[in-house]
């Protein structure tokens, strides 16, 4: 093995030769200065190699031939090794990244390079605590020579206070050194620990905490860290990635060295720096808009976040194992991550995030943008997810209730930030700039991506033990991907070949009622796969995420574990937001979605936090799920999450919008489709519910009960009102799961039937609808509905299969809509919830206003002029309309077909007291033939109608607008369709209940209230550097007296 | 089991055949009722027959389009349905119709059937006054069906089941076991949405019969309208069996059927005749307030008995 030592002797010794060799010329010293830097990465990754190959296990080098504690001695195990291999790894990105920098400017620049490079290595490997400050001095001077030699304004006033705060650190961290010497009579940290009972009382304390907040203070705590931001902002990017990056991970190596020397009450005070650093950094991101600062936020609030892993973890007494798995996991991901954002900040040269339009010249930046971005928010398969999932498992486990709400919330703004920055990246106004791009600075950045992919697959798969069919979502993304060149017709018959194929599989592993969702799910998005064909061109980035979707919702019935159903669930949400963000205008509704997903993720990852460990069988979790006993608190943490996810009254402001801006076809899939995963989780909260008899969930489901039919009136109210047609269904898709949600809570054989059946319909109910709209709207070239009217005549297909669609949501007989109101009153009935059957009568009442609005103002009435010569709807849009057509007349016809099945699966739970006689089913209180229903109306339809048919064979055939009143041909067409303001009646009557808006004004006001709190905190940074160090001296004080010595 | 098919198809044709005369000419009487109380000498009771007649042998000579053509069916079949799926008179095979296919809650749906159809038939018409009557009406019918359908529930709880035939059946054994008397507030919340579904005064803007006329009924020519004419006078017997069988005993006879009815209608009718019009929002704010708490009630005392 190498050894070690000789990184810093390549490093010293070309730092010194450096000034003479550039006299050769610039080319020799740049090729010795990369070799330098390539060997230096070369030499710890060969340590490594040794470690896995089990042919060494690290060494301890002493130096000056004597034996430590006499000399200063290094280590490098295995954690230093790796550190200082990312570390190196990093440099030689960084100075790829630099390499025209380096080649105009001084030598200088490179020599402090690897002095700063060396000095981090240092502090790494050390085990001396006055080396640690001997590095610490040279990594200071090095940055700040570095910070300086920009030459400008701002880098000047941020490299003298980046010394100020520098300045104090060391005097602390001197003083500190002095006192430990003096109580222990050594500086070998090893040593020390061994002696560490001899820092007792305030002395001992003292001299603890004196180091420790030197070193606490070089992690930029909130709110001494005003220097730290100025310089993240005014540096170059190339050199920023290394001082936010390597620097901060060194120092934070070096708390994690001095731990075991400080008494382990004082891990929680540690724990609650970094977690306020967590919080109120991420709470000032939001307000961000110059890239460098709010990366320079991120970063801080990332070392936060370790800082409270690492310290409560300890706390905890965790074993090393999952301390090194969790605090590994966010170091890496931040690690790569962060230092990429930094360099890709320096390509687009942008200083406000919305500007970065520019970056879709560059497809492939783009792209690593989304991966960075997705890493830093702790989504899947990165690394940061599983490290969140298992620190808020063990969170939980110790009941630390204040710490889970930090943490989340303060992720929750995180993404915020971090993904309005790339959805202004993905949509803000087209920008045909070109990036300049030299192939040194994309290089750095594709390695960082490409490490950590390969870093999230191997931690998936081989720590996780994922199975090959629970990443298969991210197999068929990168499978589509790879057909991206193929037209959209191509590409959607590869999709349905992908999908078929997972759906036989899919087919081979389920039963019961997971069969039915998997049914549901699959095959109904399989269907609409059709309907995306419609669209012509290539449609980039359609398919992957299309089909890592429907991939993703059919696992979630088959996940095991609560991990592999988060796991699924986070990647449904990503490529949701993926394929809503392909809409036009997006920007805002898809942050919306986004937020109010990761809300609802948060708490159902919370909800299974304080579930109980479901019994390691190999069955999946609607099996499993329940045979322990959970909590109530588990409970209405996963309601609350699933509420949030099918847009229940209160957290309903996100649909709207999105299901508004998102492509007509993708529209379609999030209401019949990705809504139903939300009550796919609410069925798995009832066989829980179910299974543990003795829980008292009577206030639970009333809860949820009445949730569910207050949305349904409401949402029908709105969607009256609605003039756009999308906003109008989309209203209307809320107020549907609202019922579904009602009939599940009633919680009697009927109820879950009603709620199963509703599901389904639901599902082609809305197909039916949203596709034909998608249609009219690809046609009109418009939404609002005042401007459409009398397409009845030019597309009667799409006009029968809305007809279709609204007599189902109606609940007429004589189709299948029927049968499930009249199952849901059954349920509410037989429950004793009167005043709730009572309720949703009359939502289903105001629900006839909106559905006629919609068929009458877009299908009757009077045509516009600048209609006259429309087409019917794509045959690609109209077949998966009447598959769904098909199967609903098959279900009015023989509703037994389906029910019966149904009620089978369901007897497993709750047992039936349904009885059938032929075709007619039975209940407590009623009774229904829905095959004699549909006969009787046949025969009273079909007898008028031939009759008709009969007598007015001889018509003559006008056209729509040749009609006459008052003994005059009315204007023009356009003034003659009812359609705007249609229910201002109503509106006089019943609009109080909706006009006041109060969910859209009370997340306006949150959100206001969050950004401007985290706008006046931002006041602590004034720029000054006197303010600055005198905050520091203030936070010295202030947790010297909160921590106090014990 | 194809003969008793054709036995029931028989009895349905019948009882169709009976109830659309009497339906006529109830409505032909009240007409003359209502012109007698405004001081007019009024039209002669078979009026209604006679302009079906008419209209039935005026020609059709322009088709607006399918759905135009279809609404008027669509009526039609959401009145026959309606009324075939009550049974009409207690322990009468002749006149149960097709009962067994469906409860209260069917027959609650199935009025929707035909005015459904019927809102489509008159959109595609063209004119944008049946959209303006189809909007009204359908905001007050939301309106309206909320205490209707408080006191259905109310009922239900009070007889625990769902099946018209067995709350008749409860009503039986003398007048104090009718819904009426034994859970009154149940009747007067059902009964003010009956003035609301029959269209009478104070809730008769929908139709607007005083100035222009409005609506899908002035939109339809000849056969249409004769067909349309039909089914108000079966449609009105319909909701007037409904109502007396869930509120007031049901009838064990034809006879008692024709008496109940026309006592209900004529009740109706004097109410109708006596207050001025609300305009839709005030309908609306009306039926939402006191009938709704009545029926709110009136559920509350069942439930707790």
């Amino acid at each position: 093995m190498v050894n070690p030592l000789y990184m810093f002797i390549l490093f010293l010794a070309f730092g010194f030769l450096f000034a003479i060799l550039d006299k050769m010329g610039r080319k020799v010293t740049l090729t010795l200065f990369y070799g330098v830097l390539l060997a230096n990465f070369i030499i710890p990754l060969y340590w490594i190699w040794g470690i896995f190959s089990g042919t060494t296990s690290g060494t301890e080098i002493s130096t000056a031939g004597f034996m430590a504690p006499i000399s200063i001695n290094l280590r490098f195990g295995f954690e230093e090794i790796i550190i200082v291999l990312l570390v190196n790894f990093l440099g030689l990105l960084s100075a790829i990244y630099l390499s025209d920098k380096f080649k105009k400017s001084s030598i200088n620049g490179m020599i402090l390079f690897m002095v700063l490079l060396m000095s981090i290595d240092g502090l790494v490997m050390t085990r001396d605590i006055f080396n640690i400050f001997v590095f610490l001095e040279i990594l200071s001077i090095a940055t700040y020579s570095l910070i300086a030699i920009e030459k400008n304004r701002d880098s000047l006033s941020a490299g003298f206070k980046y010394m100020l705060a520098g300045g104090i650190a060391s005097a602390f961290i001197l003083i500190g050194i002095i006192f430990l010497y003096r109580f222990t009579g050594t500086l070998n940290l090893d040593d020390m620990i061994g002696k560490s009972h001899l820092l007792v009382g305030k002395a001992g304390f003292l001299s603890l905490y004196l180091f420790l907040f030197a070193i606490l203070l070089e992690l930029k705590p909130f709110p001494a860290n005003g220097w730290a931001l100025d310089v993240y902002q005014a540096v170059n990017e190339g050199l920023v990635a290394i001082i936010a990056v390597a620097s901060s991970a060194a120092i934070f190596f070096v708390l994690y060295k001095f731990l075991p020397l400080v008494p382990s009450e004082y891990y929680g005070y540690l724990g609650g720096v970094g977690l306020v650093t967590f919080f109120f950094s991420n709470l000032i991101g939001l307000k961000q808009k110059n890239p460098n600062r709010l990366l320079g936020y991120s970063s801080i609030a990332q070392m936060g976040l370790l800082l409270a892993t690492l310290s409560i973890l300890k706390s905890f007494g965790s074993n090393d194992l999952i301390i090194f798995q969790i605090v590994g996991g966010l170091f890496i991901n931040h690690f790569l991550a962060k230092a990429a954002l930094f360099w890709l900040v320096g390509i687009v040269k942008k200083n406000d995030i919305s500007a970065w339009t520019n970056l879709r010249t560059n497809p492939s930046l783009l792209i690593f943008l989304g991966v960075f971005i997705l890493a830093l928010s702790g989504l899947p398969p990165f690394p940061g997810f599983w490290a969140k999932w298992d620190f808020v498992m063990i969170l939980a486990s110790k009941g630390s209730y204040f710490s889970i709400i930090g943490i989340l919330l303060a992720s929750l703004f995180e993404i915020t930030y971090l993904f309005r920055w790339l959805g202004f990246a993905m949509k803000k106004t087209d920008s045909t700039e070109k990036i300049d791009l030299p192939i040194s600075k994309e290089f750095p950045i594709a390695i960082s991506a490409i490490a950590l992919l390969v870093f999230s697959v191997v931690t998936t798969y081989f720590f996780k033990e994922f199975s090959f069919i629970q990443i298969l979502p991210l197999v068929g993304l990168v499978l589509m991907y790879l057909f991206g060149y193929l037209p959209v017709k191509v590409k959607g018959f590869v999709a349905i070949v992908i999908i078929s194929t997972y759906a036989i599989k899919l087919y081979s592993l389920v039963s019961g009622l997971e069969l039915f969702f998997a049914a549901i799910l699959v095959v109904g998005s399989l269907v609409q796969i059709i309907a995306t064909m419609y669209r012509s061109g290539k449609r980039e980035g359609f398919y992957p995420f299309l089909v890592m979707m429907i991939i993703a919702i059919g696992n979630l019935v088959i996940a095991k574990t609560y991990l592999s159903f988060f796991f699924q669930w986070e990647l449904m949400t990503i490529a949701s937001y993926f394929l809503i963000m392909k809409g036009k205008e997006v920007t805002s509704a898809g942050l919306k979605y986004i937020i109010f997903s990761m809300g609802a993720a948060y708490f159902i990852m919370t909800g299974f936090a304080f579930a109980p460990v479901i019994p390691a069988i190999n069955l999946s979790l609607i099996n499993t799920i329940g045979m322990k006993h959970i909590g109530i608190l588990s409970l209405s943490l996963l309601s609350i999450g699933f509420l949030i996810k099918i847009g229940s009254l209160g957290f309903h402001v996100w649909v709207p919008d999105t299901y508004n801006k998102a492509d007509d076809d993708t529209t379609s899939y999030l209401s019949s489709i990705v809504s139903k995963a939300g009550i796919f989780g609410f069925f798995l909260l009832a066989v829980a519910i179910v299974k543990n008899a003795s829980l008292d969930t009577e206030l639970l489901l009333t809860i949820i009960g009445w949730i569910g039919v207050m949305t349904a009136i409401i949402a029908s109210i709105m969607a009256a009102f609605q003039e756009n047609v999308k906003k109008l269904i989309a209203y209307s898709s809320i107020g549907q799961l609202g019922y579904i949600i009602l009939a599940l809570s009633a919680f009697n054989h009927i109820g879950w039937l009603a709620a199963l059946n509703l599901t389904l319909n639901h599902m082609l109910f809305k197909l039916m609808i949203f596709l034909a709209i998608a249609g009219v709207i690809m046609r009109t070239k418009t939404t609002n509905m005042y401007e459409m009217g009398g397409l009845i005549k030019k597309m009667p297909w799409s006009y029968i299969s809305v007809l279709m669609g609204i007599i189902g949501l109606s609940g007429v007989p004589p189709l299948a809509g029927f049968g499930t109101k009249w199952m849901l009153y059954n349920a509410l009935i037989e429950r004793g919830w009167y005043l709730q059957a009572g309720a949703a009568l009359f939502a289903s009442g105001i629900a006839f206003l909106y559905l006629f609005r919609l068929i009458y103002t877009v299908f009757l009435g009077q045509a516009k002029p600048e209609h006259k010569d429309i087409k019917a709807a794509p045959l690609w849009l109209l077949i998966p309309q009447y598959i769904a057509i098909a199967v609903v007349m098959l279900i009015s016809m023989k509703p037994i077909l389906l029910l019966k099945p149904l009620s089978e699966m369901i007897s497993v739970y709750i047992p039936t007291n349904l009885g059938w006689v032929g075709d007619k089913l039975i209940t407590v209180n009623g009774y229904w033939n829905g095959s004699q229903v549909m006969n009787v109306t046949m025969i009273i339809f079909g007898i008028p109608f031939l009759w008709m048919l009969f007598i007015t064979r001889k018509v003559q055939k006008v056209k729509q607008f040749n009609i006459v009143f008052a003994a005059e041909r009315p204007d023009r067409p356009e003034t003659t369709h009812f359609a705007h303001n249609m229910y201002a009646h109503y509106n006089k009557a019943m609009g109080f209940l909706v006009t006041p808006k109060l969910a859209i004004k009370f997340w306006d006001r949150v959100s206001e209230w969050i950004s401007s709190s985290g706008a006046t905190l931002r006041n602590f940074y004034s720029g000054n550097g006197q303010t600055y160090l005198l905050q520091i001296i203030l936070y010295f004080i202030i947790l010297y007296s909160i921590m106090g010595g014990k | 089991m194809t003969t008793q098919i054709f036995i029931k198809i028989g009895y349905a044709c019948i009882s169709i055949a009976v109830m659309v005369a009497y339906g006529l000419l109830t409505g032909g009487v009240m007409a003359r009722i209502r012109a007698r109380v405004y001081g007019r000498y009024g039209a002669p009771v078979w009026q209604p027959f006679l302009d079906i007649f008419k209209n039935l042998n005026k020609r059709t000579a322009i088709s607006h389009g399918m759905m135009f053509y279809l609404g008027p069916i669509f009526r039609f079949a959401g009145g026959l349905g309606t009324y075939l799926f009550i049974p009409a008179v207690f322990g009468s095979v002749l006149f149960a119709n097709f009962s067994g296919a469906g409860d209260i809650f069917l027959v609650m749906y199935f009025i929707f059937f035909g005015q459904l159809g019927m809102a489509l038939g008159a959109g595609e018409g063209g004119h944008p006054y049946s959209g303006i009557a189809i909007a009204r009406g359908l905001a007050q019918m939301s309106a309206f069906e909320v205490p209707f359908a408080l006191a259905v529930i109310s009922i239900v709880v009070q007889y625990d089941t769902f099946s018209i035939t067995e709350i008749v059946a409860a009503q039986q054994g003398g007048i104090l076991h009718w819904t009426m008397f034994t859970n009154p507030l149940a009747t007067i919340a059902a009964f003010i949405a009956l003035l609301g579904m029959n269209m009478q005064s104070p809730f008769d803007i929908v139709i607007a019969p005083q100035e222009i006329p409005i609506g899908p009924p002035t939109e339809f020519p000849s056969q249409f309208l004769s067909m349309l004419q039909t089914n108000r006078g079966l449609f009105l017997v319909a909701k007037l069996i409904l109502f007396m069988n869930l509120f007031y005993g049901g009838a064990t006879s034809v006879w008692i059927l024709f008496l109940k009815t026309f006592i209900i209608y004529l009740a109706n009718l004097f109410i109708g005749v006596s207050f001025p019009r609300y305009r839709i929002e005030q309908a609306i704010k009306f039926f939402l307030k006191y009938p709704t708490i009545i029926g709110i009630i009136a559920i509350i005392l069942m439930a707790m008995k």
